[in-house]
This record gives structure tokens, sequence and C-alpha cells, in this order.
């Protein structure tokens, strides 16, 4: 895990770029990689790469990136792990490959060198890369199907330049902080910044799953690899018998952990109270790790409680013979954290506190990496959408369609107490009859017709305008899929997670040096499972991965009632004054808003 | 397009670049130019290119490109101007042409009837002249950032530094240090610069220096831009030259020691590389296309307006002279083969 960039002067008009900037932005993005510094530049010095890294495979200095192949052909800098590339390096040296480091980094090389762009099928990982060909004199980069490693550019006609982090890219100087309204706009819907749009209009996300080619002609289209939505549109041909999806599922998670467990350093785990940490944790030890630490925050507002999740990680930590760390967090030291946490924040979002303190406790125990249960409640049907979405979609199908309904509807709540205390319960018959439209309902944070309360109008029509919401989100489901699973499956993975789990799990754990991995956000276990996912109705997921490790988790931990990953921010923030406790999601709508200030101190373009 | 040989003014002299650059190389089929005007003669045109009469009426004008576009079924839709965006993108749908629009520079700048924006919309490829124009339409238009591209002006191959002194005595300068801006002089109240400029001429003078300024072009602001002089007392020291002939342009550029043109509406500003082309130093603002054409103040100065006045001051004291370089590093950015092998890299895109 590791920070990327570069710029490259595409345009024949453009000036060289300057190696002052290049250093600004990879270094701003030094917590990302603490343990070597890299930067190459071309003859003419029309593109330089720069890299930063986090030593976790090859730890020796021929692994220093940015990596050129052997003929001097190409240069890569990569930011991620390839968990396949033991299996690729055996293949590549059977057609007569000579490898000169044991790093995953060195078969991105040779895969180009083969494969050119076609080279991402091959790979299973999270991985964000830039490969300079000095032939074709054309910048190839990647990131992965379900966008785990950020990868950010931005173009002004002249120069291309790229980053893992928005801020870092700001910090080169040369990048307009002009706004983008979609992404404004978009954060006060979400509560996170949607791909590919950011705050600012000449920075986006090269969107997870797609490839892009930057040439002399400029930055080509972005072209997608792998969907995670067409994956889960592959139902299967057959109804599975529970045990054939029992043993698929165990086979396919036992081959995902024993891949994310790759490492030249120890990998220890985050460990919750739930059925997915605690899942990986048994298979952990089936993978044959000895050594496992498992980490677990307490919070003392949750002594006695069911929101307390330090008694049952620690009964399965012994269960499994786990290193059991428990870590308190108070709100002295939240308050005392918050600037380094919004300094860090890479774009604004209402979430990551966990994730922050989860990996600040991680880096104090000495660990470097450590896997994560995250994904499993979109792979298995663990949210309360999936239940949800499906059954307003049928309540709302056809008041959704009686044309003025909905805004009599908006209006008539308007004036009720429910839809005073409860805005969502004034939009449910305008959004709640699509799967696109409750899946707002579920997951936004403010809806679009309460925006012009909070922003200016103009902003909030160009920004409706140039985000197209709805569409949008429709677009992150399974073209024809029939399964309402499968579909919030896809909902869940390519909007909410990716955007606000994938992303706050990245800033927060790069801000402590942890590399973060996560087997049940994997495209081959994703490949394996797809197909049964229309079936895993109810709890029966969950359960399936509860039996996955040969010893099964505690039935205590399966029949947890679900309370998430929570930390009691809502308790801290709070005893602000000006809160009005009575709206609900409230604690989180005044985050964003403040959030917004704070990004908008930041950057000059944003507070007019 | 409105017009391009036989045209006059920068917009034809862009499109005669950019026909010529296509027929040059990559457009596998002939090109048809139907332009609205066609003052001037209109002379040679590049192999492969065909310019039909002018056709002034705009209704006139739209039906004959709709028999034309149905008879010939182009594969590629040039749009040259913003404002032949609605006719251009319905022809495109009409032939299933790809549409490639062209932006100058300051159209954008202001509000766009929507018709004109739905055309960049659903263009193929939308070339603009410099960052800023680029910046401003990925504002306006809902439009994927891959789709627009900056293609800067060429300058001419005539701007080249020559022989100054008979330059010099053409303009009848002898050891005065000559400032020069050519622009229009337009109505709009300091949009070009000149009134950035005249305070200064009195303060150079009070420091020993015998600066004139010399305005080229014609508009509607001259009577202002006479008066604010008269009033700065330097009547004499400058000199309203009105609209120079195309041909004197170079010679103008070799006779002056700067050129500045603190304007803050320039799409591009094709005349500061038209005077570093011609060896002259060159001054603007960080404003609009201006930065492109100064390179970002590495070829010419490129200053924030509030410092404009100190930095034509210290150029002028500190840095008189001519670098003999400029005239090379000009053309390292901006000449024709640069520009044409852009055209062609764009344009291969579109099919």
């Amino acid at each position: 895990m590791c920070g990327i960039n570069g710029i490259f002067a595409f345009n024949p008009s453009a000036n060289l770029p300057d190696r002052k900037e290049l250093l600004a932005t990879r270094d701003h993005m030094r917590a990302r990689g603490p343990d070597a510094v890299g930067e190459w530049w071309d003859a003419a010095g029309r593109i330089g790469l720069g890299h930063r890294r986090l030593s976790i495979i090859d730890l020796s200095e021929r692994a220093t990136q940015p990596m050129a192949s052997a003929c001097g052909r190409y240069q890569v800098t990569f930011n991620g792990e390839i968990y396949n590339y033991p299996e690729l390096r055996t293949r590549l040296e059977a057609q007569g490959r000579v490898f000169r480091t044991t790093s995953d980094t060195e078969v991105l090389l040779h895969l180009f060198d083969l494969k050119r762009e076609a080279m991402v099928h091959d790979l299973r990982g999270m991985f964000a890369f830039a490969i300079w060909d000095d032939v074709a004199k054309s910048l190839f980069l990647a990131r992965d199907s379900y966008g785990i490693k950020p990868l950010y550019t931005a173009s002004d006609g002249w120069t291309f330049r790229f980053a893992s982090q928005v801020k870092a890219l700001l910090a080169g100087g040369k990048v307009s902080t002009d706004p983008e309204s979609a992404g404004i706009v978009g954060f006060h819907v979400w509560g996170s910044v949607p791909e590919p749009f950011t705050l600012y209009r000449e920075i986006r996300a090269l969107p997870a799953g797609h490839t892009q080619v930057i040439d002399e002609a400029g930055p080509r289209a972005p072209q997608p690899f792998a969907l995670v939505s067409d994956m889960l549109g592959m139902a299967s041909p057959r109804p599975l018998a529970i045990d054939e999806m029992r043993d698929c599922l165990r086979t396919a998670l036992g081959e995902s952990v024993k891949a994310h467990l790759l490492a030249d350093v120890e990998v220890g785990l985050f460990l919750s109270a739930g059925v997915d940490s605690g899942a990986l944790l048994g298979l952990m030890r089936d993978a044959g790790q000895q050594k496992i630490r498992t980490i677990t925050l307490s919070f003392s507002e949750y002594q006695g409680t069911s929101d307390n999740e330090t008694p049952l990680a620690s009964l399965v930590a012994r269960q499994y013979g786990a290193e059991h760390q428990v870590r308190t967090v108070d709100e002295a030291e939240f308050q005392r954290d918050l600037p380094a946490i919004l300094a860090a924040m890479d774009q604004p979002t209402i979430d990551g506190i966990n994730s922050w303190f989860v990996s600040k406790a991680a880096s104090e125990a000495g660990l470097k990496v450590a896997l994560s249960g995250l994904g499993g409640d979109e792979l298995l049907g663990g949210y309360p959408s999936f239940r949800d979405i499906p059954r307003w979609v049928g309540m709302f199908k056809v008041p959704a369609a009686v044309p003025g309904l909905a805004w009599l509807a908006r209006s008539v709540m308007r004036h009720s107490a429910l839809g005073r205390n409860n805005p969502k319960a004034r939009g449910m018959v305008k959004y709640g009859g699509s799967y696109a439209g409750a899946y707002l309902l579920r997951r936004g944070l403010f809806l679009p017709f309460e925006l012009d309360t909070i922003l200016d109008p103009e902003l909030v029509r160009d920004g409706l305008e140039r985000l197209q919401l709805l569409p949008t989100v429709d677009s992150t489901m399974p073209p024809g899929a029939r399964s309402s699973t499968a579909r919030v499956a896809a909902l869940e993975s390519a909007n909410y997670m990716r955007n606000q789990l994938l992303r706050d799990t990245d800033w927060t754990s790069m801000a402590h040096s942890i590399e973060v991995r996560t087997p049940l956000v994997d495209v081959a276990l994703l490949q394996s499972v797809g197909p049964m996912i229309p079936q895993l109705t109810g709890a029966l997921g969950k359960q399936l991965l509860a039996q996955a490790p040969s010893v099964p988790l505690p039935d205590a931990v399966v029949n947890r009632p679900k309370t998430g990953f929570n930390v009691p921010v809502g308790s801290w923030l709070d005893r602000k004054p000006d809160f009005d406790t009575a709206l609900r999601g409230h604690v989180s709508r005044h985050r964003a808003l403040d959030l917004m200030r704070t990004f908008a101190t930041g950057a000059p373009a944003l507070a007019g | 397009m409105t017009d391009a040989f036989g045209g006059y003014g920068g917009i034809a002299q862009y499109n005669r670049d950019f026909l010529s650059a296509a027929a040059g190389g990559c457009f596998p089929g002939p090109i048809t130019v139907l332009a609205r005007m066609a003052n001037d003669e209109v002379g040679p045109l590049p192999t492969g290119v065909e310019q039909k009469s002018p056709t002034m009426n705009k209704f006139a004008y739209a039906a004959r490109a709709t028999v034309l576009a149905l008879r010939q079924r182009p594969k590629v839709i040039y749009n040259a101007h913003l404002y032949h965006g609605p006719l251009s993108m319905r022809l495109a749908r009409l032939t299933g042409a790809k549409l490639v629009s062209q932006l100058h520079g300051t159209e954008i700048w202001d509000d766009v009837p929507a018709g004109c924006l739905a055309a960049l919309e659903a263009s193929d490829l939308v070339l603009t002249v410099s960052r800023d124009t680029c910046a401003r339409t990925l504002a306006k238009a809902r439009i994927a950032p891959e789709k627009v591209a900056v293609i800067n002006n060429t300058v001419g191959a005539r701007f080249t530094p020559g022989d100054r002194d008979a330059a010099r005595r053409k303009f009848a300068v002898a050891g005065e240090i000559v400032i020069l801006t050519v622009a229009r002089l337009d109505g709009r109240e300091g949009y070009k610069g000149h009134d950035r400029v005249i305070p200064l001429i009195p303060k150079l003078r009070g420091m020993g220096v015998d600066a004139v300024y010399m305005i080229a072009g014609e508009g509607p602001d001259r009577d202002r831009l006479e008066a604010l002089a008269q009033s700065r007392g330097v009547e004499h020291h400058v000199r309203f030259l009105g609209k120079i002939p195309v041909d004197d342009l170079p010679d103008l550029y070799r006779a002056a020691d700067l050129f500045a043109l603190p304007s803050v509406g320039e799409g591009f500003g094709i005349s500061f590389v038209e005077a570093m082309a011609c060896g002259t130093p060159a001054i603007g603002l960080g404003i609009g296309g201006s930065p492109d054409a100064l390179v970002d103040g590495t070829l010419g100065t490129c200053v924030a307006p509030e410092h404009f006045a100190d930095a034509l001051i210290d150029l002028i004291i500190n840095h008189p002279g001519r670098p003999s370089d400029l005239a090379t590093r000009t053309r390292h950015h901006f000449d024709y083969p640069i520009f044409a092998s852009q055209i062609r890299t764009q344009l291969q895109k579109v099919w």
C-alpha cells in the first residue's frame, strides 16, 4: 500500500512539468508510504512519476518504485496488492520471463508487456497503478473493480496529473480549485462525494473497474474492464441446494482469506462482535496462520449496552486462539484527534471515525497490515436495505406513477409531525417506487427537495443536473437482473461501499500507515458467490458465512442483533447547543454541514 | 463556418489553419467548406479542400448546408462556431456524421443559448483554443472531459524577427522605448487594458525613460483613451495608429520594445504570440487565455492585475533588450507543425 502520483505534459504547447510540484504532491502522501520514496523522469522531461512506499511484500530496496522493466521501456508506479502474483509469476516464468525481485510490482511490468491493457483481467487484488510506455509515449492507468484503492486524475488540456489523493493533487499547487457543483451536491445527498466527482471540477476519480490511456491526444475516455454490477448479474441457471452453497462459499472464502494473507510482514485483524470479522478469524486459522493479533475498539459510553462489542469479540478471539487487544476510545481522545482527522480526510465524509481509531490502535500495536470484514453485509445481504428496498418498491410503485400524488403527499406531510421529524417520509411516494429512488431514501442524507434550504439554489440545480442522481444509481444495478437481492447487493457495493466505506478505510488507515485488506471484497470471491446471491435471502448468507470456518462461529455471535460498527460520535457531537435533536438523522446532517464548512475554509473557491 | 479562405480576422485565420492541417494528412476524404462570408479573394486552397461560394443569409445558409449534407453524407461535420451549433447538430444527426465543435474563446464566457449548449454536449469532440476555454466549457456543458481538447492557435510563418531597424524606420521610431498594444479598442471599458498602460507612460518618462505607447486598432473606446492620455499629459507620447494592414503587423511588432496587452478578456491572445515570434517581449495578465499564450510566464510575463504596473516598469528599467532566443522558443510552443499534428491527433480520435 502506497501513494502514487505523476505529471505528464502531453500537449506539445505545454511547459515541462515542474519537479517541485511532483515532489510536493508525492510528499503530501508521506503517511501512505513512510518506508521509501522514488521518482522517475523520462529523458525529455515530459513525464515524471512519483512513489511513496509502505513495504509489505519484498522489503528490499530492489522493489523500490517507480520500477523499470528490464528492457527499460516501461515504468510503473503502483499502489495496492496483487494477491495472485505468485501464480502469475510462475506462469510468466514458464514463458521465459526473468524476474529481478520477489515483488508483485514486477509482475505488472511483465504482464503489460505481454498483454497490454488486457492485463487487468489477470489481476486479483486491490490496485491503482500507472505504467508509462516510453516507446508508445503513452500512460496507462488502472483501478480495481471494487475501487478499493483510490486514483484521482486532473487534466487542464495541457498537462495530465494523477495521485492517490485529492489533497495531494492540490498540494502540487497547479490544479484548479474551481468547485464542482455535482461533487458538492452529491456530498450533501449521500454523505460522501460520489465518484467520479470530487469537490473540484478539474479533479476526477478514475472510476472503479476502469482503465485509462493518456497519450499525445490527452486523456482518452476511461474504459470499463470488470464491473461489479455485471458480476452480480450472473445468476445461477438452477437453484442450488443449501449444502452446495455452503461448500462453495467455504471454498471461495477460504481461498480469498488465504490470498489476502500474502505478506512479508505480520497480518492482523480488526475484530468486532459481528459475523464477518469473526468468520475471517476462523478462516485465518484454517489458512494456517499461527500468530494472529486482533484489535477491537471499546467505548465507555457503550459499557453494559448491546453496542458494546468487547465481550463477544473476546469470546471469538478466545475460540480461535488469537492474541486479543481491546483499545478503549473516549470522547477526550476523539476531540483531541479531531483536527488530525479533518486534516487527513481527503474528501468530506460523514463516516470513518471507527476506521480511524481501529487503524490507530493497529498502528500502536506495531501492525502494518490488517484484515477487515468490510464487504460482508454487501455480499451476503446483511443490511436492512435488502429487506426494506424491495418492500418499499412494491408498496410505492403504483402511487409513484400517479401524476401529482408525490407532490401532494410531500405537501401534506410537511405539515404533519412525521413529515417534520423525518424528512425522508415526505419523499416516500416520490422516490419509493423505484430501486434507485428507494436506495436514495435508505442511504440519502438530504433529499434533493431539501437542498435548497442549505445550499445556493442555483448550485443545487446545476449540481443535480450534472450529477444525474437517479440514472447514475440506476446504472450501478446489474442490467436485466430480476433478483432483488442481487440488485440491492449491487447498489450497496457500487455506491455506499465504494464511495463511503472503502474510501474512508483508505484515508483513515493510510493516515496511520496501515494497510487494510478486505477478503470479502474480492473479485474472485464475487465470481464464485455471485450466482448464488439471488438465493441468499434473509439471514441465510450470514449463517453460511458463520459456518465457513472449520470451527463455526458461536451462536451468540450469529444470533446477535445487527448494531453496525458503531462509534458514539453522535453523543459526542450531540452536546453542541445548536442541534435540533428532534430531527431524525440530525447528527449526520449537522456533521455534513460542519464538514463542508471545514473543507470550504481550506479551499478558497469553495468558500464563495 | 463564418469564414475561412477569403475571410478577415482571427477566426478566419484559425479556420484556414484548421482546414490546411486537416487536409494535410488525416482526412480520408475531401473537405467541403460552406462559409457565410468571403470578402477578400479566396486564393489557392489546400489540396482536398473545396470552398463553396459564401451564403450570408442564415436561412439560405441552413438550407444549403442541409442539401449539401444530405447529398454528400459527410463522415464528420465541423461546427466552426458556437452559434452554428444547432444547425451542425441537426445535420450530424440527419447524416450520422461525427460532430466536431470549435470554440475560439470568449463566446463561451457569457450565457450560452440552450441550443448551442446542447450542440456542444452532443459533440464527439470539442476543440478549444486555451485551457481557460476548456475549463469554462466543462463548467457550462455536461460533457465528458476527455471529449474536450486544447489546441492553441498557431502563429503565422511571416511573424519572424526580420529587419528591426527597417521596421522602426517604417513606423518613425528612433531612440524611443516603444510599448505596443495591438487590439480592438473595445467599447467595454477596461476590457483590453489600454487604460492600465497609459498612466505608466508619464511615470516612465518621469524616470528618464523616453517611452512612447503605440496603440494599433480601432474601435469605440478611442475617444475615451485619447482623453485619458491628454489628462495625463502624454498625448504626444501615446500614438493611435488606427487599423494596421495585416501585412504591416510583423514590422509593427518588430518596431516595439515591449508588447503589452493587459486584457481581462482574451480567449487565447494570439497577438502575444505574434509579437514574441517577432522577437518582442510581451506582458499580459494571468486571466482568461493569456496564460496559455504567455506559457504561464515562462515565454512572456504573466502577472496578476495588481502587479501589472510594477512588472511593466521593471521590464523596461531592469530588463531592456530582446532575448535572442525568444522567437525560437515561441515557435517551439506554437509553430504550425505542432498545431497541425495536434489537429490530426485529435481528429483521429473521432473515427
